[in-house]
């Protein structure tokens, strides 16, 4: 199954990188959004997303609020969900492992570390 | 009317009483004339600190400003920087390209050569000629060596790409320092603003709100860290999660893969 990914970051620049990690991966078919909100709006607006990377930070909607949202949502429920973000203290990922976040990546990442935790999600999932 | 009886030894009592009184207060007006010397030269100083207080306040805006002019340029900076590493990475994919047709090319001319070399070392003539063409195909090494020069080349130009993560944590960092900035700014206002009104007549226009950057959240603790510790703890506690069951982890569960050597 082709991978088609939403990759949700606030940053102009850390988006254009994970687009660009993803595409040096083999991974072409990628759709972008700046915030929790506009992730969830195009998650319901584009059809064959099944990969979410997130950011954890931002305005309007979180990558936390975003992963409780999609994870409210029968129709995504068990879409696999990355977070890739800044936070590495406990609680942090206390948090995102209870709102059911598949893997965790910290910032800054490599792209090693990246396909290898898209490979654990897909195969837990 | 009441009548007031007294007896004598009330009367000196009393009376010494006041002495002690009198006495007390000799002792007392020197220091409240030191007193109110101390407040006479400590009032002026006073009013710079508040004052040096409004000034910094007032300024606290452009700070905050400034840091967020910072962070635009860096992004814009770093889009840039980005927009060139890309603009590289599509030339060197050009001349990966080109190469590659070069060498299939080459390779299709060498089996013809193959065959044309096994005719011509027939004759004397043609052996020196083999000799001489073979002493020519050093060129192809050079060939694979540019090949192999360009990706190490792509592969610093995404390694370039990679670093600029860094804009996105230290816009963070920033974003933390603003939010203190406006915290402190807010508190400083309230207070110079209730010192004012209490005082004096007029008030200063502090506003107590600034406009509140972009980015409203932001990690404090963001660091650019590119040792691969702080990922392995993170995979460790989510490996532990995924044997203790999957799915949604209690609290005691997490709790409990928390409370061993992860610890710290």
């Amino acid at each position: 199954m082709a991978l088609k990914f939403l990759v949700v970051d606030d940053s102009v620049t850390m988006r254009r990188i994970v687009v660009n990690t993803l595409k040096n991966l083999g991974y072409d078919e990628i759709v972008e959004a700046e915030d929790g909100k506009d992730a969830f709006e195009k998650l319901q607006s584009t059809p064959g997303i099944n990969f979410v990377i997130t950011d954890w930070n931002m305005p309007n909607m979180t990558g936390l609020e975003l992963t409780q949202a999609i994870r409210g949502d029968e129709r995504f429920s068990d879409l696999p969900i990355l977070m890739v973000t800044t936070r590495g203290v406990k609680e942090d990922i206390i948090q995102a492992l209870k709102a059911r976040v598949n893997n965790y990546v910290i910032k800054p990442f490599t792209p090693q570390v990246l396909q290898e935790k898209i490979n654990q999600v897909l195969e837990t999932t | 009317m009441e009548k007031v009886t007294m007896t004598l030894t009330q009367v000196v009592q009393m009376i010494t009483e006041l002495k002690e009184v009198f006495k007390f207060t000799e002792k007392v007006i020197p220091l409240l004339q030191d007193l109110v010397e101390f407040m006479r030269d400590v009032v002026p100083l006073l009013e710079e600190i508040n004052d040096r207080i409004a000034e910094s306040t007032a300024k606290m805006p452009t700070a905050s400003s400034k840091i967020d002019s910072v962070t635009s340029a860096t992004e814009m900076a770093t889009t840039e920087i980005l927009d060139r590493v890309d603009a590289i990475s599509a030339s060197l994919n050009e001349i990966e390209n080109k190469l590659q047709q070069i060498e299939n090319a080459r390779s299709e001319k060498q089996k013809i050569f193959a065959q044309i070399l096994e005719e011509a070392s027939l004759t004397e003539k043609g052996k020196e000629l083999v000799e001489r063409f073979k002493a020519l195909s050093v060129c192809d090494n050079a060939l694979f060596e540019v090949r192999e020069k360009i990706k190490g080349i792509n592969n610093e130009t995404y390694n370039i790409t990679l670093a600029l993560q860094v804009q996105d944590i230290t816009a963070q960092q920033l974003a933390a320092v603003n939010h203190l900035i406006i915290n402190v700014h807010e508190k400083l206002s309230k207070l110079i603003n209730n010192i004012h009104s209490s005082h004096f007549e007029t008030t200063p226009e502090f506003s107590a709100k600034l406009d509140a950057p972009e980015k409203t959240t932001f990690d404090p603790e963001a660091k650019y860290d590119t040792s691969s510790a702080r990922q392995d703890e993170i995979d460790k506690l989510i490996a532990d999660q995924q044997k203790g069951g999957g799915g949604t982890a209690s609290q005691d569960e997490i709790d409990k893969l928390f409370s061993g050597e992860n610890n710290g």
